[in-house]
């Protein structure tokens, strides 16, 4: 596992891996009272064209003076005429990133870890399991996906919040609800009076909808407690390990594998991940994680 | 070609010969605290120190600059430190230069850490053998000897009034052949030397089994009571990672005043709750999973990764503890996992 096979991004500054690109902020989309997107472009017209990624990789965002924190990308590497990453106000960083207005300049340093594995991905028909903001790594890849659609087979999204104000991305939602090719559900914790989708937890409404497990690949991601309830739904549903994959997010402060605290069992989430199998990291699920 | 050798009390005009090209540092006590100071140009006196002092901080500093940012005109500049220049190491231990060669494998995988390496790659070690070992000492169980060493530039024995001075080396090579002063070794200085380095190495009485480390740790991973007794007594205070030389883990941090700013990275320490601490959770908060990340990792991880236990023996957790926890006795009494039906 620790012989990776991730190349190093490409996009150094001054060939030194901790010097951040200046990015500008673009537009700024309010997805709920404190979660927004951030549509940024680099400052160096020349690694705007050139900067590439993939479905499910970080950066290390810089607000200068604050300090430096990881987001994954959360816009399509098949739309590509800006960058998204998505911030809940949590820290002081998110805070600071809450601040900025359009024109703010910002570092950026990426692309960091692995990504979807497209490849194993293909030919599938895939479940995607998304608890609030972890929609946004997730939201790349079903871009991706719905963009490159013949490469796949039947898509389903299971997306819940706590409450309907939670939901993020309700422009995505929309325009996949409207989509043939997708069965998209959407569940909050609890309703309010005008609510008129499905009420219940992710875990719970995924059993409801009970997605086949044949030819299949589950991708999850969402606070800890949801993806720690819905391994065991996948698992009864008749998902393998190895059919279960989920993105996980640490304290990473250098992103490359260097600074230690991302370290779980003898996997480093920024140098090894952030996207892992369960059966890759099931060990380490019931205590460290 | 026969190995040199130097009178003691002529260190000091070897290191002067030497400072023209290096800035060098010698094992100090001036500031109180022993430390790798700057030379001063006085004699050097090796006697008092078994291996308090840690070199560590010499390519991984306690605290240091990454860039300085300046605000201009709506835009950010960002502008490099200095280049530090090239440091000689006059009396590093066997132990410590082996830890450099250890924590290497972390700042050169994937991605180069420009600021670790290039002051490793510009620099010069110069081992000064380990005669007196401490009691807590126990290099010897993760193969190293206290008065050799493959990880240093020169090696110097103590064989009395002088030290015999062995070339490991190209870069020692060179500086031997531009150095005057030196005499050479004859067959009587070799056999002192080969004396000393045995009881020096015999010395060494504190022991771990290494054997099946790593999958001895992993099968005892999820043994919470165990870990909850070994971790029992730590206050968490960090001081056997920020004094061990393979603990490499930092933290990166900025400070700003006015329109201009600095971002630096510090030390920093997987016994800290904080070092993992997430706003929305933790997944260390409770201590002995902090304590028992420390063991692993050195033990078992980071030997996963590089092929290398990340524990150098070099005893400074076990003397510098203020609570006497003691890192052998762990891993000489880690559970055994009992087989079903056996």
């Amino acid at each position: 596992m620790t012989t990776t096979n991730i190349s190093p991004s490409k996009f150094l500054a001054q060939d030194n891996v901790y010097l951040p690109h200046i990015v500008v902020i673009e537009k700024i989309i309010e997805e709920t009272p404190n979660i927004r997107t951030l549509h940024f472009n680099f400052k160096d017209k020349k690694l705007q064209k050139e900067f590439s990624f993939e479905s499910g990789q970080f950066g290390e965002y810089s607000v200068f003076g604050i300090g430096e924190a990881p987001f994954c990308i959360s816009s399509s590497p098949t739309r590509r005429d800006h960058l998204e990453f998505a911030v809940q106000r949590v820290g002081r960083v998110t805070n600071a990133l809450h601040r900025l207005g359009v024109g703010a300049e910002i570092g950026f340093r990426g692309p960091y870890g692995n990504s979807f594995p497209l490849d194993y991905l293909g030919g599938k028909n895939l479940v995607f399991v998304g608890g609030g903001i972890g929609l946004a790594p997730l939201r790349s890849l079903i871009w991706n996906v719905i963009d490159n659609k013949d490469k796949y087979k039947n898509i389903d999204i299971i997306y819940g919040a706590r409450t309907p104000a939670d939901l993020c991305f309700k422009y995505d939602l929309d325009s996949w609800s409207k989509n043939k090719t997708v069965n998209m559900v959407t569940t909050v914790d609890r309703g309010d009076e005008s609510w008129t989708g499905k009420t219940g937890v992710v875990p719970k409404i995924l059993e409801e909808v009970a997605p086949s497990a044949k030819n299949a690949a589950a991708i999850v991601c969402g606070p800890p407690i949801m993806i720690r309830f819905t391994f065991p739904v996948l698992t009864k549903l008749g998902f393998t390990p190895e059919q279960m994959l989920t993105t996980l997010e640490k304290r990473m402060k250098c992103g490359i594998g260097k600074c230690g605290r991302c370290n779980i069992g003898n996997i480093f989430v920024c140098r090894d991940g952030p996207v892992f199998s369960y059966a890759q990291i099931k060990s380490f699920v019931s205590s460290e994680y | 070609m026969a190995n040199k050798k130097i009178s003691k009390k002529d260190i000091a005009k070897l290191l002067n010969q030497w400072s023209r090209e290096f800035a060098v540092f010698v094992p100090s006590k001036e500031s109180g605290i022993a430390t790798m100071a700057r030379w001063d140009g006085k004699d050097v006196t090796l006697d008092w120190y078994r291996n308090t002092v840690i070199p560590k901080a010499n390519f991984l500093p306690a605290m240091e600059e990454m860039f300085r940012f300046q605000k201009d005109k709506e835009s950010y500049n960002i502008e490099l430190p200095p280049d530090g220049g090239k440091q000689l190491i006059f009396g590093i231990r066997p132990c410590d230069a082996r830890a450099l060669a250890i924590i290497d494998a972390n700042f050169k995988n994937l991605y180069q850490d420009p600021y670790y390496l290039s002051r490793r790659d510009s620099a010069v070690l110069i081992g000064v053998g380990c005669i007196n070992p401490s009691e807590s000492c126990f290099c010897t169980s993760l193969g190293i000897s206290p008065t050799e060493s493959k990880d240093v530039d020169l090696m110097l024995t103590d064989i009395g009034d002088q030290f015999l001075i062995e070339e490991v080396t190209d870069k020692g090579k060179k500086l031997i052949a531009k150095a005057s002063g030196l005499g050479e070794a004859t067959k009587e200085d070799e056999t002192r030397a080969k004396e000393m380095k045995e009881t020096s190495y015999n010395k060494v009485t504190r022991k771990i089994n290494t054997e099946g480390i790593v999958e001895r740790l992993i099968a005892c991973f999820d043994d919470q009571d165990f870990w909850e007794k070994i971790a029992a007594k730590c206050i968490s205070c960090g001081i056997c990672t920020l004094l061990c030389p393979t603990c490499y883990c930092f933290d990166i941090n900025d400070e700003l005043t006015k329109q201009q700013g600095t971002r630096f990275r510090s030390l920093d320490s997987c016994a800290f709750p904080v070092y993992t601490k997430m706003p929305m959770e933790n997944p260390r908060a409770e201590k002995w999973k902090r304590v028992r990340q420390k063991v692993c990792h050195k033990y078992g991880f980071f030997p996963m990764s590089f092929n290398a236990i990340a524990c150098t023996g070099c005893g400074r957790c076990i003397r510098l503890c203020p609570v006497n926890w003691d890192i052998t006795q762990v891993l000489n009494n880690l559970p055994v996992k009992t087989e079903v039906g056996k």
